[in-house]
């Protein structure tokens, strides 16, 4: 399933996955500590080949309509991890529930590295 | 162990005795280059033959395919480290935990170069360091020095409580060009400063 379903009497309401990305992504973004959202080989790709914006967030939805996040993280030097992913997966949770009304199973935060660079 | 990878692992034990049979047999001379000739015209002379040999293929294909996936993928998992939240799973690469590491050579001035190695397994987080220093550190006491520090901060920034083993490998160590033109420096200033020192020279 690509999209979120839901029925009133008027029609459907469908919300793309892509939807749930970006707003996981811009819930992830706003907690300090957080440097950006990571990459993966497919997003990394769509990059190179010109197409902005391309999340590597994944999101499944089960038959249930329960959403599944997976958030790849770069986090900030100097803060803790286990308290900035903590602090993600609410934001997140928060986020989603109150712009979608979508039930969450499961947010799950992957730190993929520590920000480079200049101290 | 899942079935799957028991079905790929027992797949290409099947493969590689069947080479290792084949060339055998060949060694042994008893099969000879025609056997293989003739079994190959058989085969590619019918059309169902050609159709099952080429959906054998397929298969093949894909079955080494799934299986190199799931090799990979098992690779993958294990360079993370995991735990879990009321929200959900919290994974931490390892090479987050490296770069985390690399930043220590900012802190610690004598530490010239600082490549980590982190592995994680049961007996805990294992870091090795293999570390180039500058001429005037104390090796002792820098590596241990570098060992809390690192110790502590892996400790802090993942808040894990496994045990975390560290090595440190002295890989070189650099003489420092900082130094080393500080005292050119001097040594010209020494020299400006001696009074007629340029006369009585052609």
């Amino acid at each position: 399933m690509n999209r979120d379903e839901s029925r009133n009497e008027l029609g459907v309401l469908r919300i793309h996955k892509n939807v749930i990305s970006s707003i996981s992504s811009i819930a992830a973004a706003e907690i300090e500590g957080v440097k950006r959202v990571g990459r993966d080989l497919k997003s990394g790709l769509l990059e190179l080949v010109g197409k902005k914006f391309s999340s590597a967030i994944k999101v499944d939805i089960s038959k249930h309509e329960e959403v599944k996040v997976q958030i790849p993280l770069i986090i900030k030097y100097g803060y803790n991890i286990p308290e900035i992913a903590n602090r993600v997966q609410e934001n997140v949770r928060l986020a989603l529930e109150k712009m979608s009304n979508l039930s969450i199973k499961e947010i799950n935060v992957n730190v993929q590295g520590i920000e480079r660079g200049e101290e | 162990m899942k079935f799957f990878t028991v079905l790929g692992i027992v797949f290409y034990a099947v493969m590689i005795m069947l080479i290792g049979l084949t060339l055998i047999v060949f060694a042994l001379n008893l099969l000879v280059p025609a056997d293989i000739n003739n079994l190959l015209i058989l085969t590619q002379s019918s059309h169902n033959s050609r159709v099952a040999i080429g959906l054998s293929g397929v298969l093949l294909i894909l079955i080494s395919f799934s299986f190199a996936q799931v090799i990979l993928g098992k690779f993958q998992r294990e360079k993370t480290i995991a735990f879990a939240t009321s929200s959900g799973q919290v994974t931490i690469s390892l090479s987050a935990v490296e770069d985390l590491i690399r930043r220590l050579a900012g802190i610690i001035p004598e530490v010239k170069e600082l490549r980590p190695n982190v592995v994680a397994n049961k007996k805990g987080i294992i870091v090795q360091m293999r570390v180039v220093l500058r001429s005037e550190a104390n090796i002792p006491e820098l590596t241990s020095r570098l060992q809390d520090i690192t110790k502590s901060k892996i400790q802090e920034v993942l808040g894990v409580d496994e045990q975390i083993i560290i090595r440190i490998h002295v890989a070189k160590i650099a003489h420092d060009e900082k130094d080393g033109r500080r005292k050119k420096d001097f040594e010209k200033e020494d020299r400006s400063t001696i009074p007629f020192s340029g006369y009585g020279r052609v």
